[in-house]
């Protein structure tokens, strides 16, 4: 995101040089990553993804609060388990896609947690802004060398109550909590 | 007259009318007794098949009550066996009533399915248009219309049945008339 370049850009001149230099900047294989959700409905459970348009992710090794992670979803292209699910989930009871097509989420505070991270920030989903909070854990993609940063997998994982977005249809049926699975393969900018 | 003539005469019931008429009955207690399990169960991957049954079966009906209005003005139906001017006005009140209500209920549900936001899909492969823009309040509207409407006419069915029953009990042949086609 530009605003957070221009952060970047700021906090390298005001704040001398160490303070960004272990950040790297990653851009996205679209193809090769997901959103992936579920969500109880009786006693099965609907699943589906989400497509990506974009994320832009600055990661910091040596200190984690540093890093940042912007995601921007395509909620029109959202797939689901079974055909009617998938268009109850675009329709306006829930993500109201013609109204609301992008879901983002823009990092506000990242922090450890164990092996990996926690990652608070805002997620926005139709048009209702909340902060949620999602675990992070950062993988070396298969076939790379130990200590080889250039391409990595994050995964990213949270729980969200749909009604406290508005996306309220078929709650008689369908369960309020949501998990979300974000699974994003990086490769570091040139 | 034989009682395989298609069209209906003074005092008779055509082929035509007795199948839709006996079709139709079959089909519209399926649908009542469908419906009622439908709205009191709870929804999984499991039962789903059944609303696209309800909704294929629906407009079955809906299309079949259509037919069978259309037929009746080409080919009017006998007038009810042997009541008094009052009886057989209350009678024909009763029979346009359900007519009525086999149009409403399958529009009301249609309008309903619409309002949802989900598609109305005839026996997984036709999706008809939808009749109103998706909309919650509608979506309550028409489903709360669709019970009421529903509801009366499985009410009024058990009357009908019932009073098909004494009549054929008491011999004046209206069950015979409807099954044969004449008395």
């Amino acid at each position: 995101m530009r605003r957070l370049s221009l952060f970047t850009l700021f906090a390298a001149l005001f704040f001398g040089h160490q303070a960004t230099a272990a950040t790297v900047a990653y851009t996205l294989d679209r193809a090769q990553s997901s959103v992936a959700f579920e969500t109880d409905f009786g006693p099965d459970v609907i699943t589906g993804t989400i497509p990506l348009n974009s994320a832009d992710l600055s990661l910091d090794f040596d200190r984690v609060a540093n890093c940042s992670i912007n995601v921007d979803l395509d909620v029109s292209g959202a797939q689901a388990s079974f055909p009617f699910a998938a268009q109850a989930l675009k329709g306006p009871k829930v993500l109201d896609a013609k109204s609301h097509p992008h879901m983002t989420f823009e990092s506000t505070l990242v922090e450890t947690a164990g092996d990996g991270a926690a990652v608070t920030g805002n997620l926005t989903i139709r048009g209702v802004t909340r902060p949620v909070t999602l675990q992070a854990a950062i993988y070396r993609q298969r076939g790379t060398e130990a200590g080889d940063r250039s391409r990595l997998t994050v995964r990213l994982t949270g729980r969200v109550n749909r009604s406290d977005f508005g996306a309220t249809g078929w709650a008689d049926m369908v369960d309020d909590e949501v998990r979300i699975i974000i699974t994003a393969r990086i490769n570091r900018k040139e | 007259m034989t009682p395989l003539a298609l069209r209906n005469g003074a005092d008779q019931f055509g082929l035509i009318t007795r199948l839709l008429h006996w079709s139709m009955a079959a089909l519209i207690l399926v649908m009542l007794a469908l419906g009622l399990r439908i709205s009191s169960m709870q929804p999984g991957l499991s039962n789903l098949w059944l609303y696209g049954l309800h909704k294929t079966l629906g407009l079955t009906l809906l299309a079949l009550v259509v037919l069978r209005v259309i037929w009746h003005v080409a080919s009017p139906p006998p007038l009810p066996i042997g009541l008094p001017g009052a009886a057989r006005m209350f009678v024909r009140a009763w029979h346009w009533t359900l007519y009525a209500l086999m149009i409403a209920v399958p529009i009301s549900g249609w309008a309903g399915s619409s309002a949802s936001g989900i598609d109305t899909v005839f026996a997984n492969t036709i999706t008809v248009p939808p009749l109103v823009a998706p909309s919650e309040r509608a979506e309550f509207v028409w489903f709360i219309l669709h019970e009421i409407f529903a509801k009366t006419l499985l009410g009024m069915v058990i009357v009908h049945i019932l009073a098909a029953l004494k009549r054929e009990m008491s011999g004046d042949g209206t069950l015979t008339r409807m099954l044969r086609g004449r008395v």
